[in-house]
């Protein structure tokens, strides 16, 4: 008896895996265009909650970018007494460059220091009639790497330096440093907290969505359990359809964005011409588009699978 | 085909639903469950497709354990198992087709085998002009249909029956336990748990009768 009922019983189409993938892939594509609706509030949501994340990322990006312009003022100044024979300039500079912390040194001679000061007393040359070159003493000024710009280690760059350089004076104005360091820890400490309570909000919207959404379905997924789907064949489509609305949202919140971008440019790019910062108004890079696309997919998926969790209970 | 040893449901803070029962039905039977409301009687039916587990006792279904089943194990039992429910579960925003698919499409059938098969069950219930309608736009009598239609695609070993015929009229009721009865005589083991006094006195069937979650009648212990 149940020989013969095996013979008749039609051939799965939806066995193995790409059989299924494909079934539960067009299940969920059925499931948007039936709840069509359901499906747009949950992507714009996913959308706007995307943007104001990236709005937040792209301006965080360009100050960094700013700042990183500002902590390259920092210079320590070393004063030499006299001017170096060029083999004791090549030894001394090499001496600094192994300094941890060093990343360039340039030499200004007596003469180079003379035309600087001269062209900055611009319309005012006549001050320094009667003034030889000799006034000013040569120096080295040696530019830092990008991690040793904050106070502490300048200061401990400038206590190695001393080792090193023996006489002559040393300047790389303290209060300045002291200051852009305390603007920038807590610039940086202003940006997690926000970045955190904004992050804390997204999650929080974008799930509730997306359980609302679960639960206008919860019959669907009483039916299906009852008449006899497992557990995988239930969450498959609700999961995938999670990822499409998540992988939407996300390239509708870098559309947008990069519109604002492009209408922000087009509307203040003189402002920014003129801005002492000039190095212009960047978008994201690469990696943090890839990223939001990829926190996108995984905000659908894990919006879908905790609604599911707390639905599915049979 | 379906065994209840000693059976005993309690909900929390209510009087039991069922209290030591002992039930069985056998492979191929037609069987109606009976009483007034409240008797236990869907109560039974949901042991039978674990949509609940006992307090106490033990539930076989077609020689497998149902109390000691996991979820897997629960639902490839399901798919042998056609039931109809009393508000009929049909998914408002899917058409009459798309509900009665739902089952075969839980069996992994292919789209051609599918339409083929709910085609030829849609037809035997006089609905095949209704296959693209919604619930929402047929009658009492129509969307029972409907539910019947899905519990039976797939051919199922048992089928069970919650109230069918609540709310239809003469002509529907006929209809329904004719479709029951063809059911039947295919192989099906039927359960239907009814209130309905002339729907029993119709149909010249065994019954058994529960009153406050006990057993107080069985006709086939007469004979």
């Amino acid at each position: 008896m149940s020989v013969s009922k095996q013979q008749v019983r039609p051939r799965l189409a939806n066995e193995g895996f790409w059989g299924r993938l494909r079934y539960f892939v067009g299940r969920a594509l059925l499931n948007i265009r039936q709840n069509p609706f359901i499906n747009i509030v949950t992507v714009v949501t996913i959308a706007l909650a995307l943007l104001i994340m990236s709005l937040f990322l792209l301006v965080l990006v360009n100050l960094e970018g700013a700042a990183h312009e500002w902590t390259r003022q920092v210079q320590v100044t070393l004063y030499l007494e006299r001017e170096p024979v060029p083999a004791e300039l090549a030894a001394l500079r090499a001496k600094i460059l192994e300094l941890p912390g060093a990343d360039g040194v340039k030499y200004i001679g007596k003469d180079d220091a003379f035309k600087r000061f001269r062209s900055r007393l611009k319309g005012q040359e006549s001050l320094l009639e009667g003034v030889s070159s000799d006034v000013l003493p040569a120096s080295l000024e040696i530019t830092l790497k990008r991690s040793h710009r904050d106070s502490d280690n300048v200061e401990s760059f400038v206590g190695r330096l001393r080792k090193v350089a023996g006489g002559g004076e040393i300047q790389y104005g303290e209060e300045w440093v002291r200051r852009l360091t305390t603007l920038m820890q807590f610039a940086r400490l202003v940006v997690t907290l926000l970045a955190g309570f904004l992050l804390i909000s997204v999650l929080f919207i974008v799930s509730n969505t997306i359980k609302l959404t679960v639960y206008a379905r919860r019959d669907e997924l009483e039916l299906l359990s009852l008449v006899g789907a497992t557990r995988l064949f239930i969450k498959a489509p609700f999961l995938i359809e999670g990822i499409l609305q998540g992988f939407t949202g996300a390239l509708l919140a870098l559309v947008l964005l990069s519109l604002t971008y492009f209408g922000f440019l087009y509307n203040a790019g003189d402002f920014f011409r003129f801005s002492p910062t000039s190095g212009g108004l960047a978008f994201l890079p690469p990696l943090y588009s890839a990223a939001i696309l990829g926190g996108g997919i995984l905000l659908g998926f894990l919006g879908s699978l905790t609604s599911l969790k707390r639905f599915i209970t049979f | 085909m379906i065994q209840l040893h000693n059976i005993s449901v309690s909900y929390q803070g209510e009087n039991p639903a069922l209290s030591m029962v002992n039930f069985h039905v056998t492979k191929g039977e037609f069987l109606y469950l009976t009483g007034t409301s409240g008797a236990g009687k869907s109560t039974l039916l949901r042991l039978i497709f674990a949509a609940i587990q006992p307090t106490v006792g033990q539930v076989i279904v077609d020689g497998q354990n149902v109390t000691r089943m996991n979820r897997t194990q629960i639902a490839l039992l399901r798919r042998s198992i056609g039931v109809v429910f009393q508000d009929f579960k049909l998914l408002p925003t899917r058409t009459v087709f798309e509900n009665v698919a739902i089952t075969l499409e839980v069996l992994g059938w292919g789209q051609k085998d599918i339409g083929k098969k709910v085609y030829h069950i849609l037809r035997q219930m006089g609905l095949e002009q209704k296959l693209n309608s919604t619930p929402l736009r047929l009658s009492g009598g129509e969307q029972q249909r409907v539910a019947l239609a899905r519990a039976l695609v797939n051919d199922p070993k048992i089928l069970l029956a919650d109230e069918p015929t609540g709310n239809l009229d003469d002509q529907n009721k006929d209809q329904i336990l004719s479709i029951f009865r063809e059911a039947n005589i295919r192989g099906t083991t039927v359960l239907v748990a009814t209130h309905d006094r002339r729907l029993l006195e119709s149909s010249h069937r065994d019954f058994v009768v529960l009153d406050k979650g006990r057993v107080v009648e069985d006709t086939r212990e007469r004979q």
